[in-house]
């Protein structure tokens, strides 16, 4: 009796070593990036590629999977893609160690500044990168990451309208430019991008920028202002926020959205059974003046294959390689030559999408969401939860 | 002496032997509801790392910061989100009367009505936990889209001149997707109860003179009370926390949003984590208001029933 009665206390004292060990270990899920124990400074010159596999973390079918399989057999190494559904989920899931990976295939600009802050970024060594001469001119030194220290651009994107091109005539739409999506004459037919950077710029622009740098403002006024030109939206045109432009447009639910370039050329692939191309329309601000992000990739501080990752991010640079992502996800890779001319030609674009393939000077004239400081993040948020809450 | 003490060890097993069946379920809810709702009041109380954004929970009870909490319930009872909270206390109240309306009729048919067919309605009724929720709101957007089935009904019945989007941030199409969704969950406990009521209790209104419908009134309804608690108590508590169906249903129109989508933007698409679980902590203290008073009465009602 007397044994098993120690037995239960040896037992009881077990269970409560490991009901204890539950609350630190859960600690360390949130626990600052400290835990990751990377290092940040470049690697060394002349290092053998390890032997992987290579680890990415990336949106779901973002990549080409010919490339990815080229890039095995060129190395020998298997890859394995982890998938997040969002810029901050990713950066959630890497602060707080949940994922660990060799590289961050999409981080925005908006981002990246908290991941070199936070040293999950490694410094990256461009001798591995010869291909980093194929970047665009306008984000071989972005303001998100002077000098590409930490990233290379994957792909880039603007932020427009996406239009009915049967419903609306092109030079309507040139001269009402953004008052578009205000315009009762759409009323429930509107939808806006379910982002709150996104949101909130549209009505900043909508209203007309006095500086540019107000698209990253910590104005409480502009962005007050902001918020309730968003909510007029409600009233003038009983708004939809989502991310659906892609297939709402070509299915034809909706007449004009805020969207990104790539969705309208993905939109071409959603066209209903003898709707033709030509129904699609995209259109950006003709001052090149607007919103430009880029999704970024980046070598973990953290990596173990750190030179399989370089490796990598050079093969991704590659002009064949960029062209065969574009195929797959019509999202425009940062690498020179595939501009709207030889897009068209190759027939990977229609002629009356020319504007969705970003110019120069778009690239060069556009404007990025950078990091904002905690405070006027948080107002951002606060301002754009009232929009959604609102109606 | 020595019969006594051979004799307690047995009768102290026997003690513990059934409350002993409780255990698995006792460290079901430590490990998988306790022990994350103080987790959730741990981040709500802690911290946020600076440059990365990610939660920094506060284990230590007596370092708490309530600043974000009561921020956050300025907002809910003064604020910005008042609308969100009295729109879902609205839905929900509005979805509740739906299921009642349906619930309670088809509870009674196949409880005390449908004699031979009763296990295949019970079948029927089972059914649509067979496919997934978001599979059949999916279905709903089918039906209801512009070119969908029900515009093209009412344009053949003449109802209807150019189709209307219910997609577009309506109100009744959001409720019509809780009651929906949810009926089901409405319908089985309700079941359950008028099934066991004692059939005698009706013949003995009846032969005291009561009409059919006095019957209901004043036996029926009454003794149904407490399975549409029940009912009404299992519904009620997913429909607070939804937000799938009014994210389908009403594609992100900010005319019908409710209190979840709220959580899931502060906890999915933003760098305020502390804001998501402070409102899951009012959603939740709200909650347990109605779950006491559901607690409350059935305790009542059982004590009522000894006597």
């Amino acid at each position: 009796m007397s044994t098993s009665r120690r037995d239960f206390l040896a037992r009881s004292a077990q269970l409560g070593v490991l009901l204890g060990a539950g609350v630190p270990l859960l600690q360390a899920c949130g626990s600052k990036s400290g835990s990751s124990g990377g290092k940040v400074d470049p690697i060394a010159d002349g290092l053998k590629p390890e032997k992987g596999p290579l680890k990415l973390f990336n949106y779901a079918d973002y990549v080409n999977p010919d490339v990815i399989k080229a890039f095995e057999s060129k190395y020998g190494v298997k890859v394995e893609i982890t998938t997040f559904d969002s810029d901050s989920e990713a950066i959630t899931k890497l602060a707080n160690g949940a994922v660990k990976v060799d590289v961050h295939h999409s981080a925005s600009p908006a981002t990246v500044g908290r991941l070199i802050e936070g040293k999950l970024l490694r410094k990256l060594n461009k001798t591995y990168i010869p291909n980093f001469t194929n970047v665009l001119d306008a984000f071989t030194s972005p303001s998100y990451d002077p000098g590409s220290m930490f990233t290379v651009p994957y792909t880039i994107f603007s932020t427009g309208i996406g239009y009915r091109a049967d419903r609306i005539d092109a030079a309507t739409v040139e001269a009402k430019g953004w008052d578009l999506l205000w315009d009762p004459k759409y009323k429930g037919q509107v939808e806006i991008i379910d982002d709150y950077r996104e949101g909130l710029a549209l009505a900043m622009l909508h209203k007309g920028l006095n500086d540019v740098k107000d698209l990253n403002t910590s104005d409480k006024a502009v962005l007050e202002q902001a918020g309730k030109d968003l909510a007029s939206l409600v009233g003038l045109v009983n708004v939809k926020v989502t991310i659906d432009g892609y297939k709402d447009i070509p299915e034809g639910t909706v007449t004009v959205a805020q969207c990104w370039n790539a969705d309208m050329l993905t939109a071409t692939g959603y066209l209903p059974s003898g709707v033709d191309a030509s129904v699609i329309g995209y259109w950006y601000p003709k001052d090149d003046i607007g919103v430009v992000n880029s999704d970024c990739m980046g070598v973990m501080a953290n990596a173990t294959n750190p030179v399989l990752a370089h490796l990598y991010l050079d093969f991704m640079l590659d002009k064949a390689n960029a062209e065969l992502n574009f195929q797959t996800n019509y999202y425009l890779p940062a690498v020179k030559g595939l501009d709207a001319d030889y897009l068209i030609s190759k027939g990977y674009v229609p002629e009356n999408l020319r504007n969705a393939v970003l110019s120069a000077d778009q690239q060069k004239k556009g404007v990025p969401f950078l990091t904002l400081p905690e405070a006027t993040d948080t107002l951002w948020q606060d301002t754009w939860s009232k929009f959604t809450a609102g109606g | 002496m020595a019969d006594t003490l051979a004799a307690t060890p047995p009768r102290r097993r026997r003690q513990l032997f059934w409350p002993s069946f409780a255990l698995p379920g006792v460290g079901w809810l430590l490990a998988l509801f306790v022990l994350p709702i103080y987790a959730v009041g741990a981040v709500t109380f802690g911290g946020v790392d600076p440059v990365l954004r990610t939660p920094q929970p506060q284990w230590n009870p007596l370092h708490w910061d309530f600043s974000t909490l009561s921020d956050v319930l300025s907002r809910v009872f003064t604020g910005d989100l008042q609308n969100v909270f009295l729109r879902t206390f609205a839905f929900v109240g509005l979805a509740l009367l739906g299921c009642c309306l349906i619930g309670y009729p088809v509870a009674y048919f196949v409880a005390r009505k449908a004699h031979r067919s009763r296990s295949s309605l019970l079948a029927l009724l089972v059914l649509p936990f067979w496919i997934s929720y978001l599979m059949r709101m999916m279905a709903w957007v089918n039906l209801l889209q512009p070119d969908g089935y029900v515009n093209r009904i009412l344009h053949f019945l003449h109802l209807q001149g150019p189709p209307h989007n219910w997609l577009n941030g309506d109100w009744p199409t959001v409720v019509i997707g809780l009651v929906y969704g949810y009926v089901p969950f409405f319908i089985l406990p309700l079941y359950a109860t008028l099934e066991r009521l004692d059939g005698r209790l009706l013949e003995a209104g009846r032969d005291l003179g009561a009409s059919a419908f006095q019957t209901f009134r004043s036996v029926t309804l009454p003794l149904s009370v407490p399975g549409l608690m029940a009912a009404s108590v299992i519904t009620v508590l997913p429909m607070f926390g939804d937000y799938y169906t009014n994210t389908y249903l009403s594609q992100g129109s900010p005319k019908t949003q409710m209190i979840g989508n709220q959580i899931d933007q502060y906890l999915h698409q933003s760098s305020q984590p502390r804001t998501g679980t402070a409102l899951v902590l009012i959603l939740m203290a709200m909650l347990s208001v109605l779950m006491v008073y559901y607690v409350y009465t059935t305790l009542k009602q059982q004590r009522e029933a000894l006597r």
